[in-house]
């Protein structure tokens, strides 16, 4: 019997489908085109313990194939999401991840403390964000660090499966991974943007106001994959692949490659039924292979 | 039944009707029901290089032929490919996305105030308001950009054009220009759409003057509804300042509202 539900530490998704932090908001705006409980699961906007203004405009950019952001953290703060959406999104039949940032480990081990009341039914811990300078990211890089904060959120948020979203932006990609599995951390996922930048010519300036922002869009994929299957033969845990996707295929390959589910974002934007619609021909595809869609994680047969 | 939908248009015309200025007619199988002049179109390209759909005012609809007009000049990339699509391709819309320039019902003498390929924005105001009066007012750059004249001169009681060159219509800038009529016609409302810059003119042209100015923001869009943050404006509000979405919270806001 053909099957598309998946299990991550614990919590079972009906079908692997995320939308990614930062490009669903917290639902709301997509409930308008469709009903959010198709999907598998969603991940809030990236929450730190006070409200943020985020960057100045502009903060998006378009590469061939691709997009450059740096909003830089703007959200209401927990607090507010504690109070608003975690109680709307708590009566949804769909996994809410609550994705967090912070610019100190205090910070951190703080917001962790705060997602213990929160009916989220994971948290994803944003250690990767490129758009914020003294924060996120500088805990992403160094394999030691990324071990050191998941731990302290670790122990700081006890009834909830932890996922560590893992920055692209690094030597060597698997070594974070087992950082973070050695910091406890009951899932990874990846990849976070590639940092990068798009310039104007004319101006010679670059279009972002912050210089630099994070790449996302189909034109990562390919990046994305590899370090999928970097991390899946490098740890125990469960990997939630993201990075350019935007059909049913590229799920799959993603799930080959080791992912046992995936957030799609940037395809939101290109589409915002995309999400909905890549789960349906996922379902379709899994019908009429009559299989489990488990099957094919890490499945990937290397040249010799 | 979902109250968003993204919807299939056929482009009947997209001709060029200034330098680097276009106009497309898109016909779809219904039009929502709600449209209101200012609100705007996020349009996909059909080419896989350009992911981000582009935001463009609605300039005008009809309801009997289910059809939208946008207006657009050609700036980057992704305006150039669109200039290139003949009539009968097809492209994903969604709208009406935004807010739109409402007027008070108790109003009656409208100004609209167009810059350049702001004008752009300003012919569907009367199209779901035609119970007002209209005195329009359109700057340009020079001859070669005037663009909208005619569509707007079918609905306006008075138009004026100017160009900072005087190469046609009045010389200068049309916020002087409508600073000087403002006595006369004694509007209940300004509503304008133009570059910042003309924002900061507009303020100062008509100060003294005791009538709400509203105008409409454009911004590099992501989702175009609200959810990603990245087309963010300042404003003023209750004292504080803080970043709104121009896609949901505007792109229409009052003046002495926005941080420019």
């Amino acid at each position: 019997m053909s099957n598309l539900k998946v299990n991550i530490a614990g919590v079972e998704f009906k079908n692997p489908i995320i939308t990614a932090s930062g490009t669903f908001g917290f639902g709301r705006e997509y409930d308008r085109f469709y009903n959010i409980e198709e999907l598998g699961g969603i991940c809030t906007k990236g929450l730190t313990i006070k409200p943020k203004q985020g960057n100045p405009y502009p903060r998006i950019a378009e590469s061939y194939g691709g997009m450059l952001n740096s909003v830089g953290l703007q959200n209401p703060g927990v607090d507010h999401y504690l109070q608003t959406d975690d109680l709307l999104l708590a009566k949804r039949d769909v996994v809410v991840v609550a994705n967090v940032a912070g610019s100190t480990l205090e910070d951190y081990i703080a917001i962790a403390e705060k997602m213990n009341d929160s009916k989220a039914d994971m948290v994803e811990l944003n250690i990767s964000c490129p758009n914020v300078k003294e924060g996120g990211m500088a805990f992403g890089v160094l394999p030691a660090s990324v071990e050191k904060v998941t731990a302290a959120v670790k122990k700081a948020c006890k009834n909830k499966p932890i996922i560590t979203k893992l920055s692209p932006n690094v030597s060597c990609i698997a070594d974070n991974a087992r950082a973070a599995e050695q910091g406890g951390a009951d899932a990874i996922s990846l990849i976070n943007t590639l940092s990068g930048m798009a310039i104007n010519y004319k101006t010679r300036k670059p279009i972002l106001f912050n210089n630099n922002g994070g790449v996302s869009g189909a034109c990562v994929k390919p990046v994305a994959l590899k370090m999928v299957w970097d991390c899946f033969n490098a740890v125990q845990i469960p990997i939630i692949g993201l990075g350019g996707i935007t059909s049913y295929t590229d799920v799959l390959e993603f799930m080959i490659c080791g992912a046992r589910a995936v957030q799609i974002g940037t395809h939101n934007f290109t589409e915002p039924c995309g999400a909905r619609d890549i789960a349906k021909d996922l379902a379709q595809y899994v019908e009429e292979n009559d299989m489990d869609i488990n099957d094919l994680v890490g499945t990937l047969i290397l040249n010799k | 039944m979902s109250e968003l939908k993204d919807r299939v248009g056929e482009i009947l015309l997209n001709e060029r009707v200034a330098k680097d200025v276009y106009k497309m007619v898109i016909a779809f199988e219904d039009l929502p029901q709600n449209i209101k002049g200012g609100q705007f179109a996020h349009v996909k390209l059909n080419d896989k290089s350009h992911l981000l759909r582009r935001p463009f005012c609605i300039c005008n609809y009809d309801r009997q032929k289910n059809t939208v007009t946008i207006c657009y000049a050609v700036v980057g990339e992704g305006t150039k490919v669109l200039s290139g699509y003949e009539p009968g391709e097809k492209v994903k819309v969604l709208l009406p996305l935004g807010n739109g320039f409402v007027p008070d019902k108790n109003a009656k003498k409208i100004v609209l105030l167009g810059g350049g390929m702001g004008s752009a924005v300003l012919p569907a105001i009367p199209t779901c308001n035609p119970e007002y009066e209209y005195y329009t007012y359109l700057g340009f750059a020079n001859k070669d950009k005037v663009a909208l004249e005619e569509d707007l001169t079918k609905v306006s009681k008075e138009i004026t054009v100017a160009t900072d060159d005087g190469s046609y219509g009045k010389k200068g800038f049309i916020t002087n220009v409508l600073a000087e009529d403002m006595e006369r016609i004694k509007p209940d409302v300004v509503f304008c759409c133009g570059p910042e810059i003309m924002y900061k003119a507009l303020k100062k042209a008509l100060q003294g003057f005791d009538v709400p100015i509203i105008v409409s923001l454009e911004a590099r869009m992501g989702c175009g509804i609200g959810a990603c943050l990245v087309c963010n404006c300042k404003v003023m509000r209750k004292g504080v300042e803080e970043y709104a979405r121009v896609c949901v919270d505007g792109p229409v806001f009052k003046l002495d509202e926005v941080v420019l």
